[in-house]
């Protein structure tokens, strides 16, 4: 068990094992709730889990009965960091934007594992993962409104593009959670396991995603992050080059192998 | 392939036609030392003169493009050991370079780096690509042709941000601002260049010559006077041996071989 800062509170786990890095917010008397302590811890986590070789597949998690309940309101009134409103857009420029940008960017799979309510910022960071594993109890809800702020952390971009514009909006202007059932309808969730089945199940995939060639993977989250911003034409013709890449790969050479001589592949 | 012997901070790699310059400093994230610089504009002028050459492709490998000027060798110069250098003046080569050249950059293009690459005739960016004029933040300028490239390529406005923020702009930003002409997979940056470079090495080499040189002309002369030059080269080309291969071949419906002549 490697441990993030030890000296502090410790509000973020990381535990990296064959391939895997789970990452936990370990504040669950607080419901997960994000202050600066965990900020700092997390951002050193996500940016840590990128940059590790070692790790082939990142899981993002929650400790006690949420996932997470979004930034810590009282020290944002009460605590230090975000008095003034300007901190509030500096916390989420600096701190919060290249984190999320991270998630969605490094080259390698990140899974929620969504063992409760995931709020707010904490709805933004399971929304900013690739893929999100839920329990019947979880919920996505983007509470903003409902203290007289709008909806921040990437949600406006992603929501729409997970869940649709209406329901968005719904969730942006009511301030009523997503329940699980209903986002795994609505593909935000990929699916709903057991409470007790989550911790498992997420291995399962996890361990599965971590004997996959690490570069194909890689290379359909650079395809689809490119998509996202280009043209249909644009996107055929980055997947023909990134294709190209790929077929010179070794993980292709030992793909074709494997599947001509009819074993599984083994992947470095 | 041949790789030329005799540089240490670049690598040269001759396939005529084409040809490969590398930024070869990896660990100091190829910055531009006196050194390099030198034997960069020596490689250039050399290549310039070989006529086995017709296209060239400069990258700094897959990485990083060039992450600006040394640093540590410029902090404590004053203005007179800098204008005795003339370390920005040395870059005439590479803006004089009479055939295509084509930057392939990865990662960063900062300072130097990035004036490096807007001198060149394309720009392929990697998606990890950052263009970038931080010097700012040291208390300068661009001095290699920065502050007047930019906005001749994005206009005034973007040009001040970049020149005022010393922030870097994504491989995206700048294809949407027409810095650079394709972003495509980091790892394909510099086939894709040597691909287009063989492309343009078919093309008859005294019209690529004359058409850098009247795209270079619309920067640096006014319309009436860039038309009249044009016009010019225009017709110097109806002098050569290309123009009429090219022209038979069109009529034959064959591919025209170009010599240069």
């Amino acid at each position: 068990m490697k441990e993030v800062a030890t000296e502090v509170e410790q509000h973020i786990q990381v535990h990296t094992h064959d391939g895997v890095a789970l990452i936990r917010f370990n504040r669950p008397e607080k419901m997960n709730a994000i202050g600066a302590i965990t900020r700092q811890q997390l951002g050193d986590a996500i940016k840590q889990a990128e940059r590790d070789d070692a790790v082939r597949v990142v899981v993002l998690t929650g400790s006690g009965r949420a996932f997470s309940s979004g930034a810590d309101v009282t020290e944002m009134v009460h605590g230090a960091g975000m008095r003034t409103p300007e901190d509030v857009g500096n916390v989420l420029r600096n701190e919060y934007m290249p984190m999320l940008v991270r998630l969605r960017t490094m080259p390698k799979p990140v899974i929620a594992a969504m063992n409760g309510p995931a709020v707010g910022i904490g709805a933004s960071f399971a929304l900013a993962c690739d893929i999100r594993i839920g329990t019947p109890d979880s919920y996505l809800l983007e509470a903003f409104v409902n203290i007289g702020l709008a909806p921040d952390g990437g949600v406006s971009w992603l929501l729409p593009r997970l869940a649709g514009t209406g329901i968005a909006y719904e969730m942006f202007f009511s301030g009523k959670p997503l329940q699980a059932a209903d986002a795994h309808r609505l593909g935000v969730i990929n699916r709903i396991v057991p409470a007790e089945r989550l911790e498992e199940e997420v291995r399962e995939l996890a361990n599965h995603l971590a004997s996959q060639p690490r570069n194909a993977m890689a290379g359909a989250k650079r395809a689809v992050n490119q998509a996202l911003e280009s043209t249909f034409e644009q996107a055929l013709e980055f997947e023909s080059y990134l294709q190209e890449a790929q077929a010179a790969s070794a993980e292709f050479a030992e793909g074709v192998q494997a599947f001509l001589s009819r074993r599984s592949a083994k992947q470095g | 392939m041949i790789a030329a012997m005799g540089y240490e901070h670049i690598l040269l790699e001759l396939e005529p036609p084409i040809a490969t310059l590398t930024l070869n400093r990896p660990k100091v994230l190829n910055a531009l030392s006196p050194d390099l610089i030198r034997e960069l504009t020596t490689a250039l002028a050399e290549l310039d003169a070989d006529e086995n050459v017709r296209a060239v492709v400069l990258t700094g490998g897959p990485k990083v493009f060039a992450a600006g000027a040394d640093i540590g060798d410029m902090a404590d110069r004053g203005a007179v050991d800098q204008l005795r250098r003339d370390q920005t003046g040395r870059w005439a080569p590479l803006a004089g370079f009479s055939k295509p050249l084509i930057a392939a950059v990865n990662g960063y293009a900062l300072g130097g780096g990035c004036e490096v690459a807007l001198m060149c005739d394309l720009i392929f960016a990697g998606e990890t690509a950052r263009f970038g004029q931080p010097e700012i933040n040291l208390g300068i300028i661009p001095g290699a042709g920065g502050t007047q490239r930019w906005p001749r390529s994005v206009g005034k406005y973007v040009a001040m941000e970049v020149m005022l923020t010393g922030a870097p702009v994504t491989a995206q930003r700048a294809y949407e601002l027409g810095v650079v002409n394709k972003v495509v997979p980091a790892d394909m940056t510099v086939a894709l260049a040597k691909r287009m470079a063989r492309q343009i090495a078919e093309k008859p080499p005294l019209a690529a010559r004359m058409a850098k040189e009247a795209v270079l002309k619309a920067f640096d002369s006014p319309l009436t006077e860039g038309l009249a030059s044009e016009r010019k080269s225009f017709y110097f080309l109806f002098a050569t041996e290309d123009q009429k291969e090219g022209m038979h071949a069109f009529l034959e419906k064959r591919k025209g071989v170009f010599k240069g002549r």
